[in-house]
């Protein structure tokens, strides 16, 4: 068990391979570890974790549970790279398999059911213009973002999932309405009550 | 032109809004300023989310290995630790000090003596409260195991996870170690008997307040009571666990006992391995083979036919032991007619402690040593033996470190969550002596018991490793997170606990305290490590 998930938290390389590793170009790299190169694997997870755990951290609710999707996408990297065919960036593609992982984990969480559950109010067609605080300015300090990714994190799940799919992961409103099994308006809705959601939390903490 | 709405502008902004709608807005953002505004806001507003989501949460730092630990414990938990270990030094100091009449002697919890009949009745009560119940609930709990493992069985093989196959293949070992135990006979009652003309074929699991046995039984036999008497004959193995064992007939195999006295007066083809208050072989009794036992009392009166090993506070031999007898502890005496085949070597506090007869005969070396508890500091040898000991702790923490590095990084991690490692060590290290007791009460439970046994002792062990690499982390507070990092902790924490270990008193409560933090920390690892995985 413990091989196994050692394995996929971070092979251990020796280090004169790590640097053989580090000045490799991503291309080449992805191109050994799609013939299982165990040390281009190694390096991929190098360079890769800590985005896909950030991800992973967005979209699930406790560390526990996003350090265990991190190991599944890199467990589940090495059976699937094959597929990878280079239409779209890599590590746009790693952060799709990450994403599928978590809403996998969270569909099972809610026993199979949809993750986000479509709510019948006119929610899709929300025309008028909004009364909340007008939109985030331009330029906040390190702290302040601090704050912002704070607040995504205790947004409620079906604010919080498809925000993170759109502005972490760059995923389409197509994509998100797939991924999560959902009309396209209904994902547009979601990303903009999440928005105002998001500045009205925000209006009220800085108070 | 009226203006657009702000989530038609949002859409356009995420680049979601149809081309020739996405047209007609930007046409009218030409002419209109406040919708300009608004889009330059929303714009802005996209790249703030994306910016502040890309930087990560600062727990992504290094999601696998090693974060910084978090430590929780703060000045005021350091001061009340402080204080219980020194009211705890004060108290042991006192204890110790005092001068308690030797009559009194078993009841002092800090001498050999009290601790082996604190031991021995702490099970006997245990036996004796449950003596009625004894059988059926070896029943139960045996059914209950088998049912577990079979219902365990079943569950791994309907999902996937990463616990499955390892599991699976430990279930079958259980369920294949637990099959012989159908071949096991019970009885129990107030008195239990096997008369003197009865043969019992099997092995039988006796529970009563008396158990007797006046004829055979063929194979082992596992007694639990107040009373345990085998007149007849065992051909296997006694196990006992009574207030008081007596064996004045033949036991063929070895006898394995945790009582209050052991009398043999009989005849015992192996030998007898336990912890007992009291041990006498009388002048009629005869081991076949030699004793290791931890006792308060021993008293060889007849004859052993191999070596004597005896943790004791006060032996006396005036029978014959063919070969070695070893001894450690209180005092030692041989009479005139002691006869020690072998040598003879003791490890007493004071020479006056062994008295040896003139009479008595010692074939080989007298090694009579004194244990002075302060001159071991000025003793080469003592250092040597530290730095093996360091060593040896090095290298079991590199091992693990190149083996299970996840584990091992997590577990020294887990170290730091305070109250909640160290009240879940307490209860780990208490709880697993009474689960291994329960679960060995039937023989399905024997193999788990024994594995659990053999864990327990490994992570008391590695609790030192775990606690020391933490020790040392936070006191180098190193930057990366690299294995020559943790060893270095690893190797200023081991020392830092090792020079603690050697103050009296307080040495010891700091020990325990590591035992109980890396413990808990071990079982908290081990519980987060089992959860199951979520697989596509």
């Amino acid at each position: 068990m413990d091989a196994k998930r050692n394995m996929a938290k971070g092979p251990q390389l020796r280090e004169g391979e790590t640097r053989q590793m580090e000045g490799l170009d991503l291309e080449s790299v992805v191109e050994r570890a799609r013939s299982q190169d165990a040390e281009a694997l190694g390096e991929i997870y190098r360079r890769y974790a800590r985005r896909v755990f950030g991800l992973c951290r967005y979209l699930l609710d406790s560390r526990e549970s996003a350090e265990d999707a991190t190991s599944e996408v890199f467990l589940k990297l090495q059976r699937s790279i094959e597929s990878y065919d280079g239409s779209i960036p890599f590590p746009r593609w790693l952060l799709r398999v990450a994403g599928n992982q978590c809403i996998d984990a969270l569909r099972r969480r809610q026993r199979g059911r949809r993750v986000i559950v479509e709510i019948e109010d006119g929610a899709a067609v929300i025309e008028a213009a909004s009364s909340e605080p007008s939109p985030l300015g331009a330029v906040i300090s390190t702290e302040e973002r601090a704050q912002v990714r704070d607040t995504i994190a205790r947004l409620p799940e079906n604010y919080r999932v498809p925000l993170v799919l759109r502005y972490y992961s760059e995923l389409s409103y197509d994509e998100i309405a797939q991924k999560l099994d959902l009309e396209r308006n209904y994902v547009a809705a979601l990303i903009f009550r999440a928005k105002q959601e998001l500045r009205r939390r925000l209006a009220h903490r800085s108070k | 032109m009226e203006c657009y709405s702000e989530q038609t502008c949002a859409l356009a902004v995420d680049g979601e809004l149809a081309a020739d709608e996405a047209r007609r807005l930007r046409d009218h953002l030409t002419t209109c300023a406040r919708c300009r505004a608004l889009v330059d806001a929303l714009r802005a507003e996209n790249r703030v989310l994306s910016e502040s989501l890309h930087e990560l949460p600062d727990e992504a730092a290094s999601p696998a290995g090693f974060s910084r630990p978090r430590w929780s414990w703060g000045w005021g938990d350091l001061a009340i630790m402080a204080a219980v270990l020194a009211v705890g030094s004060i108290i042991s100091v006192w204890l110790d000090e005092l001068s308690i009449p030797a009559a009194l002697e078993w009841v002092n919890p800090f001498s050999l003596s009290g601790r082996t009949n604190l031991i021995s009745y702490l099970f006997y009560y245990f036996a004796r409260g449950g003596t009625a119940m004894l059988a059926d609930y070896a029943a139960v709990v045996g059914w209950t195991s088998l049912l577990l493992l079979l219902g365990g069985g079943a569950l791994l093989l309907g999902r996937r996870g990463r616990l499955r196959q390892p599991g699976l293949r430990l279930l079958i070992v259980l369920l294949a170690l637990s099959l012989p135990s159908f071949a096991l006979e019970r009885r129990h009652g107030e008195f239990v008997t096997v008369a003197a003309n009865e043969t019992v074929d099997d092995t039988l699991l006796a529970a009563g307040n008396t158990v007797r046995v006046e004829g055979v039984v063929n194979g082992d036999l596992l007694a639990f009571g107040r009373t345990v008497e085998v007149r007849g004959t065992v051909k296997g193995d006694l196990v006992s666990c009574a207030q008081k064992t007596e064996v004045s007939g033949t036991v063929e195999g070895h006898i394995y006992t945790l009582s209050h006295s052991l009398d043999l007066d009989g005849q015992l083809g192996h030998s007898i391995y336990g912890l007992v208050q009291s041990l006498r072989v009388d002048d009629r009794g005869q081991v076949g083979e030699g004793i290791v036992v931890g006792s308060g009392d021993v008293s060889l009166e007849g004859v052993v036919k191999r070596s004597v090993n005896i943790f004791t506070s006060n032996g006396d031999v005036s029978g014959s032991i063919g070969r070695d007898l070893t001894m450690a502890g209180g005092s030692l005496t041989l009479t005139n007619t002691a006869r020690v085949g072998g040598n003879l070597s003791a490890r007493v506090r004071q020479m006056k402690d062994v008295h040896i007869a003139d009479g008595a005969t010692i074939a080989g070396k007298r090694d009579v040593q004194v244990n002075v508890r302060e001159n071991h500091f000025t003793r080469p040898r003592f250092y040597f033996y530290q730095a093996v000991r360091l060593a040896g702790a090095m290298l079991v923490g590199w091992l693990g470190l190149v083996l299970f590095p996840g584990f091992f990084q997590a577990t020294t991690q887990l170290v730091g969550s305070g109250w909640r490692s160290l009240g879940l060590g307490v209860g780990v290290l208490a709880g697993v002596p009474v689960a291994m007791v329960v679960a060995a009460i039937t023989l399905v439970g024997i193999p788990v018991s024994l594995m659990l046994f053999a864990v327990y002792l490994a992570a008391i062990y590695l609790a030192k490793i775990w606690v020391g690499a933490f020790l040392g982390r936070i006191l180098l507070k190193p930057s990366g997170a690299t294995k020559r990092d943790w060893l270095l902790g690893l190797l200023v924490g081991l020392l830092i606990l090792t020079i603690i270990g050697f103050i009296p008193y307080l040495g010891g409560l700091v020990r325990m305290g590591v035992v109980c933090l890396g413990l808990g920390a071990f079982a908290g690892q081990l519980y987060r490590a089992s959860r199951p995985v979520m697989t596509a």
